[in-house]
């Protein structure tokens, strides 16, 4: 692995101070009328960097991702990328500075085909005098260099995206990342809905990801399979961090006590088993 | 779309090709039927005869097939091109008697993308159901056509008529509007990103937005261009009666949409359709009802026909999209044999 160009990260890296975040959100806050649903978060993510977003439902984990990627506004607290400070609007904006987000497998048109699926919104153009023509063998030929980069099952970038598999969605969804050469990809849940070889499957494309620089926020409460492959972890409980671990300071029986940590009862129960 | 089986085997691909323009099938097949079976069917003045007939009520099954493909339904585009028609009739011969007839001809596909517009605006704008929405201005155009005249405009200018009625180098106008606008929405919805966008917020509105397309305007857009379709035909059906009745574009015409698109492969739940099976729903039509009328059928009677045909129709579709499927399904095709819980969800 590039182990060697990545900091020594334990909670926040200790080198870190000498290098520019690629995201940083710092104090943010996110209430719903009198409810809080953040409280406080301050994170930060390093270019090509896998960072594991834990926590049980309810920490706040899908409200954070929503901020970032620009479905929700936050109540307060500031957002810098590249150490600039931003506003993240909207979905566009998100994308614009370099972040894509993949949604398990529902932000892909079942009908549509692979292709016009990984350029949806983005599709290159020809001009044909005054009017403008999709460039369909353009996408045809880069869906299938992606697909074949990823390793996706596809006879044919033709193909409906419908007859994929849940884990080739979300190969689908990647490609994106991948083409647009996005800087951070965040992955919600992106495993809980499939089968063994569907996790495999989309573990190699978080590592083909950190292969090529791009960071990712890997959402989950499913630690086994984000310890596989994460650098770091952040650990959130009713809104709030209540831990940061490098990979090499924790097992997955410390990410699960960390995980129940916050709820007593959890706490409990993982030392009545001993 | 044979484009969508690239790399299957020739016989896959023939077999998808045959499905997918099994419209074109049946229709021609009836066509044969008529011309052996019905005197004076197969003559190049009845064929034109068939194509001119078919024209108005295909300009409604475009718009309705553009509808139907975004995800959405119209049920008001027929009393639009009514509506259209009896507001641009009365403009030029009553309100405005100094606006030349010709003006007409750019008027009235402008007020029908108007009268789309508001449809738009409510599905788009305010989210409102598009079944809902359809009704509610269904109902007030068709009404509205009788509250601005009770009866028929007769004297029309020549210049209103001639696009629905009159021949050029002894071929209807109105063929070469209906083959026109088929070659441009087909270009559209193919295409464009326009046209692309129609079928992603048809197949998967949430995922659309999720990749930046903008939903609301899309579909309003896609209200205005039915509208604007529904506008063309208003002037197809006054040159082809040169008089527009109150009952313009009444009756039938938004359930023979509806059935020439759906006839067609268009999927009434968005995504799933073409502008050439739409066009070959058109010309069904147009070949059933040449041939029931040259057959001396009662008018009942031929309603009937329609119906059932359009039952038939519903019936090999629902078995054409399950055939289709079976043939595409890629563990069959390509792959050797795919975990089971790998396999592509329905």
């Amino acid at each position: 692995m590039t182990a060697t160009t990545r900091p020594a990260q334990s909670g926040d890296p200790p080198e870190a101070s000498a290098r520019v975040p690629l995201l940083r959100l710092e104090n943010i806050e996110k209430w719903f009328g009198t409810v809080y649903a953040l409280r406080g978060v301050t994170l930060s993510i390093y270019p090509g960097e896998v960072v594991g977003l834990i926590g049980d439902n309810g920490a706040g984990k899908s409200t954070l991702i929503k901020i970032v990627s620009g479905v929700l506004p936050q109540t307060r607290g500031s957002i810098s990328w590249k150490g600039q400070p931003v506003r993240i609007t909207s979905v566009k904006t998100a994308r614009g500075l370099g972040i894509e987000t993949v949604y398990q497998d529902r932000a892909v048109v079942g009908n549509l085909s692979v292709a016009q699926n990984i350029f949806m919104g983005r599709e290159p153009v020809k001009r044909l005098g005054f009017l403008q023509r999709v460039d369909k063998a353009k996408m045809r030929l880069e869906a299938e260099r992606l697909a074949r980069d990823l390793e996706l099952n596809i006879p044919s970038p033709d193909q409906q995206v419908r007859f994929c598999s849940g884990g080739e969605m979300q190969g689908v969804a990647i490609s994106r990342a991948m083409h647009f050469r996005a800087s951070l990809v965040i992955l919600d849940e992106p495993t809980t809905a499939l089968a063994v070889s569907g996790v495999h499957r989309v573990l190699n494309f978080i590592r083909r990801l950190r292969d090529e620089d791009i960071a990712c926020l890997f959402v989950t409460h499913n630690l086994h399979d984000v310890h596989a492959v994460a650098d770091r972890f952040v650990i959130m409980h009713q809104g709030t961090v209540i831990a940061k671990r490098a990979k090499k300071d924790v097992t997955v029986e410390q990410l699960t006590s960390l995980q129940l940590a916050g709820t007593g009862s959890g706490e409990k129960k993982h030392d009545a088993t001993r | 779309m044979s484009d969508k089986v690239a790399r299957s085997s020739t016989a896959t691909r023939i077999q998808v090709g045959v499905l997918d323009n099994l419209i074109w099938v049946i229709t021609l097949a009836l066509f044969a039927i008529f011309s052996l079976t019905i005197p004076h069917f197969f003559t190049g003045k009845n064929i034109q005869f068939m194509f001119y007939d078919a024209a108005a009520i295909g300009m409604l099954v475009f718009a309705e097939a553009i509808a139907l493909i975004s995800g959405n339904l119209d049920l008001s585009v027929a009393r639009n091109s009514g509506l259209t028609a009896m507001f641009v009739g009365m403009l030029l011969t009553r309100w405005v008697p100094g606006i030349p007839g010709w003006a007409g001809i750019i008027l009235m596909p402008a007020v029908g993308g108007m009268l789309g517009a508001i449809n738009g605006f409510f599905v788009g704008r305010v989210k409102l159901d598009p079944f809902l929405v359809t009704l509610s201005t269904f109902l007030m155009f068709d009404w509205t056509t009788y509250v601005i005249n009770k009866g028929a405009i007769i004297n029309l200018a020549p210049a209103l008529v001639f696009p629905g009625g009159e021949k050029l180098f002894g071929i209807f106008f109105a063929i070469v509007v209906l083959f026109a606008v088929f070659g441009v929405m087909h270009f559209v919805l193919e295409q464009t990103r326009f046209g692309g966008y129609i079928r992603a917020i048809g197949g998967n509105a949430e995922a659309a937005g999720m990749n930046g397309i903008n939903v609301p305007w899309m579909n309003f857009w896609v209200f205005t261009l039915a509208g604007t379709l529904a506008g063309v035909a208003a002037l197809l059906y006054t040159g082809y009666l040169e008089s527009i009745p109150s009952t313009i574009a009444s009756g039938d015409a938004i359930f023979l949409a509806f059935a020439g698109a759906i006839i067609g492969g268009v999927s009434l739940h968005g995504g799933e359709g073409s502008i050439v099976g739409a066009f070959g729903g058109v010309l069904l039509l147009g070949v059933i009802d040449t041939g029931t009328a040259m057959t001396n059928v009662d008018p009942a009677v031929r309603g009937v026909i329609n119906g059932a045909i359009l039952l038939l129709a519903i019936l090999i579709d629902r078995f054409r999209v399950t055939l289709r499927d079976r043939l595409l399904l890629p563990s069959r095709a390509t792959r050797a044999s795919p975990p089971a819980e790998e396999r592509p969800r329905p």
